[in-house]
Parts: C-alpha cells; structure tokens; sequence
C-alpha cells in the first residue's frame, strides 16, 4: 500500500485554479503587481529630467569674528568632495567596474577630481556612463553659503522668516538659516537661526569645523600635523586575502582573493533571499486561502466531492503560481539586472557571475524552492485550518514566523563562515536547511551532505504533509481552534486538566 | 450490494467524551423525499457528516451507495452544509461551474449549466455578480444551485431553508419537488415540520442523538392526538362524546374541543349524535399536524425547543 495519498490531477488543478484566479482576478493583486514598475519609471523620469528631490539650501556666515568663515565653507567642500569619493567608492563595489577598474577610477578622482573620474567612467564604461554622470550630478549638495544680505542679525530677521528674499543668479530664493559667530572673551560664541528646525547640516559642520580646529592646534602643540598623521597612516600595511582551494596561475600566483571570487556567495545569498521571500509570501497567501474557505464554510462543500489530498495538493499549486506572478517583477527586475551586468559588465565580472549561476547551484535552488515551499506551506495549511478568524491565525504562526525569521538570520552568518558549526547544523535541520545549505553550496561542500539535506528536507515534507492533512480534517471538521490546541497544550504538556 | 443510496447501521458518535449520536439506523431508499428532524444538537449535522464521510463513527456502520463512504460517491451526491458561504470574489456563475466542475462536469458546459440554472431559478441578472454583492438570499440560493448543479442521485441538504424568506422558501420547495421529479433521492434536515410535511415521503426524527421515530408522513401523523370541534344549539352534546374522548374542553366560543380516543370513529360520533337527535352546528375534525406528532413522540419540551430553533432559522 502507498504511503501517498491519491490525487486525482484534475479536481487538484481544479482547486489551484481557483486559488489562483481568485487572487489573480483583484485589483489589489496587480496594483501590487505593477508598483515595482511604476515607481521604476517614476525614478527613471526623475533621474531623467534631473528632478531635485532636495532643492539647495541658501545659508548665511556672519563672522563677527573675521576667523571662520573662509574656514567653515572650506570644511563644507572637503565634506562635498568626501561625499563624492565615497559615491565613486561605492560605485566601484558593484560589478561594473573590476578590482583594477575601481582603483583607477579612485585614482582618477584623487588626482583630477570629479571631472576627471566621469571622463575616466566615459572612456572605460561608455553604455553606463551617462547613468552614473547623473548619478554623481545628483549628490546631495544642498547647502550653498551665500553671502549675508545684512550685516546684523536683526537685518536678517526678515529674510530668514520668508518676509524678504535674497537674490541668486538672478532668482529670488529663501534664506534657509544663518550661522552667527561674535567673539565672547578668548571663545567663540556659536549661534545657529532657521525656522527648519530638522535641518541640523550646518549646525554639524559648524561644529565638525571648531572640532577639527581643537584637533589641529592640540596636534600642533606637540609638533605634530594632521597631514603627518595621514601620511603615517597611508604606509601601513595591506593585508592581502588568499585562498588555497582557488588553482594557481600559470607562474604559480593568482590565489589573491578578489571581487569576483566573492560573487558565487553574493548570488547565493539573493538566492537565498528570494527563496525566502517566495516560502514566505507563499506561506500566508495559503493560511489566508484556507481562513477564507474555511470561514465561507465552503471546504464541507468541496469536501462531498474532493479528497484532502487533493484540496492541500491544489491550494499548494495554486498559491506557488500565485507566488511567482506576484514575485514576477522582482525576478524580472533581477534577471535583467545580471544580464546587464554580464553584457556591459568588465568581462572577469561578466564571467565570474555567468560561472556562479552554476547547473549545481540553479538546481539545488529549485530543489529547495520546491520543498522548502510545500514545507512551509503544508504547516501554514494546517494552522490556517486550525483558526476561526485572522487573530487565531496571527497567534498560531507567530513561532512558525519567527523560525522563518530566524532562519534568515543564518544568511549573513554562513556568508562571513559557510563553515561555522551553526550553519552545518542548520543546513540539515529541515526548517533552516533551503536557506542554509544553500548559502553554503559555493564553498563546495561535500555532495553528500547536499543529498542528505535535500533527503531529510523531503522526508519532513511528506511527514508535514500527512500531519497536515490529520490537523486539516481535524480543525475543518470538528471545528477544532486555537481553544482546542491550547486544551491539548495543557492536557499533554503541563499535564494538568484544561479546565 | 444494497442500491439504497444511504444505510445507517447502530452509528454512534461523541465528541469529547460527550455523545452526539447514539446508535442511529436507518435508511434512505432511492427516490425518497425524507425530512430529517429535530431540534438543534439532536445530532442531525453530526449524522450527515457522517454520511458523506467526512467523520468517521466511533461504532457502527455507514453505507453510502452501498459502500463506506468515499471517491466512489464523488459526483453523485449533491451536498449543502448547514453553514453558508462562497468565494466571495466569484462570481454567481463561476461558483456554479466550480463546483460543477469538481463533480465531474466538464468545462464549458459547467458554465453552461450555470447560466442556464440562473437563467430558470430567476437570477439570470445576478450571473455576473459577486457573491459579495449579493443579498443573503441570493447567495444562498447560489450556493443551493452550486450543490445541484451537476444533477446528482443523491441530495444531503443540510438546513435548506434556514436564513430564507417566505418567498424564497416556497422557490426552494418548487427545486425540492422538481429534483425529486426526476426520481432522485433527497434528505434535508429541518427544525422546520411544515416544510418536511408538505415535501416529505418519509420523517425521521432525532432527538438528544437517537433516532425516535422514522416512518411515513402518514404514520407520523397517525401519532398526533386526533381532535375534532363539535357545538350545537340544543345540549346534552357533552354526554354523547365523552365516551369517545380523551379529554373534553369547552372554548371560548362555547364549542367542544375533543381530544378522541384511539378507537374512536367520526362517523360514529356523529350517527350518535342523530340518534339523540342532537341538532349540530358544527362538527369539524381537525387534520392533525406534525407538530402534533412530535409532541406525542418526543414530549412538548423538545417540540416547543424545535419551534424557537425554526423561528430562529428562519429570522
């Protein structure tokens, strides 16, 4: 005799139909369906018409010192240029630039400034250079020092509450706040005034200025500079990372670990991410399927002409077509993503990403998908069957959700150590083991152990099913609830009478 | 193999300890209309459930066409639970053909079928509608046609005609007559005695988990006290029928209301009251009534339990 149950195909894919035309046929669903687009097309039309979500802020300096104001906007072009290098920096992490590449274009920065790092983007990446100019265009630069349109701070009253305007390039604009400094004694008095009371830049750089100004005259003091400290550190030592499981290079070398060594495990943890995602949605649009049919009282009805198996099969089907429409745009979005990246990528980026999207890996995520999926959703099934309403279902998958969420957790962790005992245990423990193991597969991990958490993962599924379906029967048909497995609770594992 | 599409054979069933069905037997005939009654927790849901296998009896024996139930009674058996609902975003006709199609009907004509039994049973305007949209009573009748649809042999309704206005019940009585027209077999509980005594061929009464009473309508009837309304102008009326009757009340309008003994005969009654040259001015026998009836088998408590649990289905 078979251990699976019977499954007449046509009445399941009848049951998943329904499931998913049901959500499928709702304006809410394609709203959602379509939000990643259009807010794409939204902030591709701002990017485009070079819309500035920020508008610059017009400061004043009165200096009734006559020391620091040369010095506080001289500040505030080392922080714009510090905020550039670090835009630069950020975009010679992502895969469009190598390791060579991204020290270029430092390098670039460092000795010819902005101009020179877009005209070295031009020249090495031409398809996207006109995105990345907009994007360093872009940079929040907001505030602009402009000179004082009088010279008292009752002068500026007026304009500082919008009653007066002061005139730049032509256009009259609000004067956003002044920045006061009167001397008082040997000190600086130091007052900041602006109706935007939730705009504190000045008020940082201000004091960031007067910071480094004490740093300055106490390294002096002792001979010292900050140039000199820069210096001192800039000949320090450079740890150079290397990996013996990666083949040597024809001269023996070419173990140095680089960016696109790093790839495989990046892909793996979206992977990883998106199988989360996909058993995580999956799971509630199926306890919310199965509250709605049993609320409606509609499953006695189904149930004169359908089995179980059939109706947990169909739902599970049904909601898993659901759930990749719903994730379409973001797989879309993606797949076009790395396909941009491996046509106008540095070709070892373009190869290093194409290699981790290995048979092996793309595999085993179907695998894991799978039955991580129908893991998941045959325990949000029976405890959707278990609830009378939202609030039940809330309360019964509140330590279900919370193994999820403790489960991508392991995601970071075996990034940094796909080794550490924690992951190893987890990746065979059924309900960690999708993500787990599949964060460790790019560092080769025996095939066997792949087997076997692949092997435990479908032997729970089969044991989640069939208890499933006993809770199924059990809460649908006898009206079981929450009350029930609270009793059950109390009776079996405090030992005590439910009352 | 027995070809009654139900038998039950001593089936008992308790929940927490507590029985809800005790030693229940009986069974339906093909082409039966059968009442079942009874008040509310007298295990009537308990045993359709039962029948149709979706919870299993502690003891004894369940047949559905001869079989215990299961696959094989899928698409023959029409089934509307006690408690109500449908998908609320379909629409009236795709509920219909769902169902339909569960049962075996296949595509197109499913939808078909749906249009059509919309069209006949008066909602052929609603076909588009969702059933969040619909009236209580719409819905219903929705759900009802979403049972039937696919023409099975053997209809469980639970509870038919409870949350139905007048208007509409009479609408369901004309689908109960018409299903069984075919020569199909129907069993409905009800709290509601008139309905079951206007449709049914057969009544079987359940009360606190037994079955206390199954038989014909007639033979249901047959347990009601006998009553007849006698008056006349001249006296001496009171010493003719005391012999006959049970009991003997005088009413408001002055009338006899007698209460007969079982071998009592009208007929005799009245050739008596020629004899003594009794000048009647009525002489009425009272049909008896169902409720009659159960309050002989299962005592008044019960009976007035199940007349606040009709009222209360049919607000």
């Amino acid at each position: 005799m078979s251990v699976l149950p019977k499954i007449n195909m046509r009445r399941t894919l009848l049951i998943a139909r329904r499931d998913y035309f049901g959500y499928i046929k709702t304006w809410g669903f394609w709203i959602s369906f379509f939000l990643p687009f259009v807010f794409g097309i939204i902030g591709f039309f701002a990017a485009s018409m070079d819309f500035d979500f920020s508008p610059p802020k017009y400061e004043t300096i009165l200096d009734q010192t006559g020391q620091h104001e040369a010095g506080i906007k001289a500040k505030l072009d080392a922080d714009n240029q510090k905020v550039m290098r670090t835009a630069i920096e950020g975009m010679t992490k992502t895969p469009l630039f190598s390791d060579q590449q991204g020290e270029a274009l430092l390098k670039a920065f460092d000795d010819g400034g902005t101009e020179a790092a877009k005209a070295y983007i031009r020249a090495t990446i031409p398809t996207a250079a006109g995105q990345l100019d907009n994007a360093l265009d872009n940079l929040d630069f907001n505030v602009i020092f402009v000179e004082p349109p009088a010279r008292s701070l009752d002068g500026l009253m007026p304009y500082l509450l919008g009653d007066s305007k002061i005139m730049v390039d032509g256009e009259p604009q609000k004067l956003n706040g002044a920045l006061l400094l009167t001397p008082n004694g040997s000190e600086t008095k130091i007052e900041y005034w602006s109706t935007q009371i939730n705009s504190p830049k000045v008020q940082s750089l201000t004091e960031r200025y007067f910071r480094d100004r004490a740093e300055d005259a106490y390294l002096s003091s002792k001979g010292l500079s900050k140039e000199g400290l820069k210096a001192a550190r800039s000949g320090s030592s450079e740890v150079v990372i290397y990996n013996p499981e990666k083949a040597a290079d024809e001269t023996g070398g070419g173990q140095a670990v680089t960016k696109e060594d790093r790839i495989p495990y990046a892909v793996a943890m979206g992977l990883s991410i998106v199988l989360w995602f996909t058993v995580f949605s999956g799971a509630y649009m199926l306890l919310t399927s199965m509250l709605e049919e049993k609320l409606n009282k509609l499953l006695e009805m189904m149930l004169a002409s359908t089995r179980f198996s059939e109706i947990i099969l169909g739902k599970l089907l049904g909601v898993a077509a659901l759930t990749i429409t719903a994730l379409a745009p973001y797989i879309i979005i993606g797949i076009v993503g790395i396909i941009g990246v491996i046509a106008v990528g540095p070709p070892e980026i373009s190869a290093a990403l194409q290699q981790s999207f290995t048979p092996q890996i793309l595999l085993f995520f179907a695998l894991f998908l799978v039955l991580g999926y129908i893991f998941y959703g045959a325990c949000f099934i029976a405890l959707g069957s278990l609830s009378q309403s939202m609030q039940d279902a809330q309360t019964l998958t509140t330590p279900i959700v919370l193994i999820l969420t403790l489960c991508m957790l392991v995601v970071p962790i075996g990034l940094e150590n796909p080794d550490s005992p924690i992951i190893y245990a987890a990746s065979f423990f059924p309900l960690s083991s999708p993500f787990a193991m599949l964060i460790r597969l790019p560092s080769n991990p025996q095939l066997w152990e792949v087997l076997l958490s692949v092997g435990i993962l479908l032997l729970s599924c089969i044991a989640v099913i069939m208890l499933a379906g006993r809770i199924f029967r059990f809460g649908v048909l006898s009206g079981a609830g929450v009350g029930a497995v609270s009793a059950w609770f109390k009776r079996t594992v405090l030992r005590r009478s439910a009352g | 193999m027995s070809n009654s599409p139900l038998s039950l054979s001593n089936v008992s069933k308790s929940f927490a300890g507590k029985p809800a069905v005790q030693g229940a037997s009986f069974t339906v005939n093909p082409g039966e209309i059968v009442g079942f009654l009874g008040p509310n927790g007298a295990g009537k849901t308990t045993t359709l459930r039962m029948a149709l296998g979706l919870i299993d009896p502690d003891e004894g024996d369940v047949k559905l066409f001869g079989e215990t139930p299961g696959e094989q009674a899928f698409g023959r058996i029409g089934f509307l639970p006690e408690e109500r609902g449908l998908y609320k975003k379909q629409t009236a006709r795709e509920a219909i053909a769902h169902m339909a199609r569960l049962n075996g009907v296949k595509g197109r004509e499913a939808f078909k079928l749906a249009d059509d039994m919309l069209d006949k049973y008066g909602l052929g305007d609603a076909k588009r509608k969702k059933n969040k949209d619909m009236s209580k009573g719409m819905a219903q009748k929705v759900q009802l046609l979403s049972a039937i649809a696919h023409n099975p042999e053997f209809y469980i309704l639970d509870e038919p005609f409870s949350g139905l206005d007048p208007v509409n019940q009479q609408v369901l009585e004309g689908i109960v007559r018409e299903i069984s027209q075919g020569g199909n077999t129907i069993i409905f509980s009800t709290h509601v005695m008139e309905h079951a005594e206007r449709l049914c061929d057969r009544i079987i009464l359940m009360s606190g988990g037994r079955v206390v009473f199954d038989g014909s309508t007639e033979s249901a009837l047959d347990k009601a006290p006998r009553r007849m309304v006698l008056s006349s102008e001249s006296g001496g009326l009171t010493e003719i029928v005391t012999p006959f009757a049970k009991s003997v009340e005088q009413r408001e309008d002055g009338a006899l209301q007698l209460v007969l003994k079982d071998d009592a005969k009208a007929h005799v009654i009245l050739e008596e009251c020629v004899t003594k040259k009794v000048k009647l001015t009525r002489f009425e026998p009272k049909a008896p009534t169902l409720h009659e009836a159960f309050v002989e088998l299962v005592g008044a408590d019960v009976t007035a339990q199940m007349d606040l649990d009709a009222q209360e289905a049919l607000s």
